[in-house]
């Protein structure tokens, strides 16, 4: 993999579409060679996290109940996971609403559909961008 | 990547692609709906919203599963609809009027469907690319459930003949030298599932030595070793015991049993996933440990520390097993073991209490008030994961009593009828062909009269045997009634199925029975319907079932394909 080692291990993963979640966990675990964790609201993403203790979450925008930026501001409120850095998952990528979720905090914007085969690298290629 | 990996990377990304693909069919059914309603200026506030939120994941996802074009196309509805929904958001709720949208919005959602279908056609226009990317979907070679057989012998004479039989019943087989054993090793080391190493009592420490010197060690329970042997003296059975053989047959061989023992075998130990266990611990530390030698062993396991968040965890895990600690801090353990069997859905859920308590009385009080057993803590890792994959183990047997046969392991009556229901529902929604098939044993009862019962009951899991190695790992098999069973054949035409069901009857025509010195033959009849012909599930049932009974009325042992004018003729 063409990539340098660093800290970036384990991604934990929040998207409510049972099948993007089966997808994505082949694109990170499979392509990307990530251990992973999938959620499937950002209620278990709470729950998850502490236990699982992330490198990274992957936070889908628009999710019913809770959405990903209010999955982010609840995260922040654990202390596992108040510093663990955040990539958001959108289908909708507008300049406002990008601009928007970085200053909510997040490290980058991911815009769906993704490739199944280049995501890990571009997470990695924003992560290694903030390291 | 290997290629190896990299193949059964692409063979996955085809089928959730697929998966994908008749979701977005139906997707585009309900959006055509919407459509109308449109055109009709009928498209009610909700129904605005709700097409809206559809065409926003259909943008955010197609790309992602091989269809660019269609996510392209439903963003730009989704953007057309966008400032509609938004002004409809400012409005007083409760306002229950229609919307009003162009026509030309209508007519773009109908486009979609031919963007669908457009991936309906590409994932079938390459028919040499999906059959090697799915090859447990094929009828030729080996199929998911064929169990594996590989005779190994210094002297392969008398196993070759034993292994033809044996390929009889279904099983893939093979015959290795010991004086070429490398080929063996390397396919051995691929495989997955189980496979069964059968040798003469004679070759059994050299096969016991090859298994030991070239399968790593947790690996020995998916190779099991059967001895073939002349003698049946308590002498010889302790000796193959004592030497590691896991089962031992002495001539003259009851096939049948052979056969039976096998499959049971490669069942057992196949490579399932091992077992899904929630630990609910608020030492966490622990309870990580916990986790981690359970994930080394190969089960799946989630730690819930705060006992507030156990029944959500529940619901969103579906654990095998519960394992509890007995003594939380501010929470007991029985208390907590109580509250999960208020939920009707995990009334039959396992839950073990890990515990320092060893008194057997306080143990007992806990046990009448809702687990099921103990663990008393401190245990060792090994411990731990050998008790645990038991419990889980024998969770999953319990599960397969509720569901399945318990002569033959396959579905009961009211499950295979279901089955045959889903089926018709997934032709509607696809379009792909599919058959269901009635099975009967000819003249059973005869069997039963002749040679007994337990003879009748050899004969009907033989078969059984025969179907599941024989059919795609796709397919269902449940046992409908005393000799009958039904069969649904996924994406299958009839002509196909007629001929694959034949090829089965002719198999098991030849299998020999054996009695005491005497051996029989049994014949089989079997009908089959095309699912898609009929309304209803139960309908196509009894279609097979008539097309079975007018086998039945032209000389039994085959198949006839239902039409209706023939059974008419019969009648």
């Amino acid at each position: 993999m063409p990539y340098k080692e660093n800290d970036l291990n384990k991604v934990l993963y929040v998207e409510d579409d049972a099948d993007i979640r089966a997808i994505a966990e082949l694109a990170l675990q499979d392509v990307g060679g990530f251990s992973i964790a999938l959620c499937s609201s950002g209620a278990e993403a709470i729950e998850v996290a502490p236990d699982f203790q992330p490198d990274l979450i992957l936070l889908d925008v628009m999710m019913p109940e809770m959405d990903g930026p209010q999955t982010l501001q609840e995260l922040r409120k654990i202390e596992a996971t108040q510093d663990t850095p955040v990539i958001f998952m959108t289908a909708r990528i507008q300049r406002t609403e990008i601009d928007e979720y970085l200053s909510l905090g997040a490290l980058g914007v991911i815009p769906k559909p993704f490739d199944p085969m280049t995501l890990a690298d571009e997470i990695r290629r924003i992560h290694q961008a903030h390291a | 990547m290997t290629t190896a990996a990299n193949d059964q990377l692409q063979k996955r990304l085809k089928l959730l692609q697929d998966r994908f693909v008749e979701r977005a069919q139906g997707d585009v059914e309900t959006l055509g709906h919407f459509a109308r309603q449109i055109e009709q200026q009928q498209l009610s506030r909700t129904d605005l919203v709700e097409c809206y939120q559809l065409l926003h994941r259909m943008a955010g996802s197609a790309g992602t599963f091989g269809l660019p074009e269609l996510g392209s196309a439903a963003r730009s509805i989704e953007n057309q609809l966008k400032p509609v929904v938004e002004a409809k958001a400012r409005k007083i709720s409760g306002h229950e009027g229609s919307v009003a949208l162009p026509a030309d919005v209508a007519m773009q959602i109908h486009e979609l469907t031919a963007l669908v279908q457009k991936g309906v056609s590409q994932s079938k226009a390459k028919p040499v690319d999906a059959k090697s990317q799915q090859p447990d979907d094929t009828y030729e070679g080996s199929h998911g459930m064929q169990v594996q057989v590989m005779a190994l012998a210094h002297d392969t004479g008398y196993l070759s003949g034993l292994m033809a039989d044996l390929q009889g019943y279904g099983f893939a087989t093979e015959v290795v030298s010991f004086s070429e054993p490398q080929a063996a090793i390397d396919e051995l080391k691929q495989r997955s599932g189980a496979t069964i190493l059968l040798c003469r009592d004679f070759d059994l420490s050299d096969v016991l030595g090859f298994r030991t010197a070239h399968l790593e060690k947790n690996e020995h329970r998916r190779f099991p070793v059967v001895g073939i042997g002349r003698q049946n003296t308590f002498e010889s059975l302790y000796r193959v015991a004592e030497q590691g053989a896991t089962a031992y047959f002495s001539e003259p061989l009851d096939l049948p049993a052979v056969a039976e023992r096998i499959e049971s075998l490669a069942l057992e130990r196949g490579a399932r996933p091992q077992g899904r266990v929630l630990i609910v611990d608020d030492d966490k530390e622990l309870g990580e440990r916990y986790c981690l030698v359970l994930n080394n062993a190969g089960m799946k396991t989630r730690l819930v520390s705060d006992p507030t968040k156990m029944m959500s965890a529940l619901s969103a895990f579906e654990p095998d097993i519960v394992l509890m600690d007995v003594q939380l801090r501010a929470h007991s353990g029985v208390t907590l073991a109580r509250m999960i069997r208020y939920e009707p859905r995990w009334l039959g859920l396992p839950i073990v209490y890990l515990s320092s308590e060893d008194n057997p009385e306080t143990q007992l009080d806990a046990l009448a008030k809702g687990a099921d057993e103990f663990l008393v803590k401190p245990v060792t890792d090994e411990y731990l994961v050998r008790s645990v994959r038991i419990r889980c183990y024998r969770a999953r047997q319990l599960s397969d009593l509720m569901n399945r046969d318990s002569l033959t392991g396959l579905l009961k009556h009211s499950l295979i009828k279901q089955e045959v229901e889903r089926e018709l529902s997934r032709c509607r929604r696809t379009g792909h062909l599919s058959c269901v098939v009635m099975l009967d044993l000819d003249h059973f009862k005869r069997v039963n009269d002749t040679w007994g019962h337990g003879q009748g009951d050899v004969v009907i899991r033989t078969l059984a045997h025969l179907l599941r190695n024989r059919l795609r790992e796709s397919d269902t098999i449940g046992r409908y009634g005393g000799e009958e069973f039904l069969v649904v054949l996924p994406h299958c035409d009839p002509t196909e199925a007629a001929e694959l069901i034949d090829d089965i009857g002719k198999r098991f025509s030849e299998l020999l029975f054996t009695s005491g010195d005497d051996s029989f033959q049994v014949t089989m009849s079997a009908g089959i319907a095309a699912i898609n012909d009929f309304p209803l599930a139960s309908e196509a049932i009894e279609a097979a079932d008539q097309a079975l009974y007018a086998r039945k009325q032209a000389g039994r042992n085959g198949v006839t394909l239902y039409e209706r004018q023939d059974v008419n003729q019969d009648d």
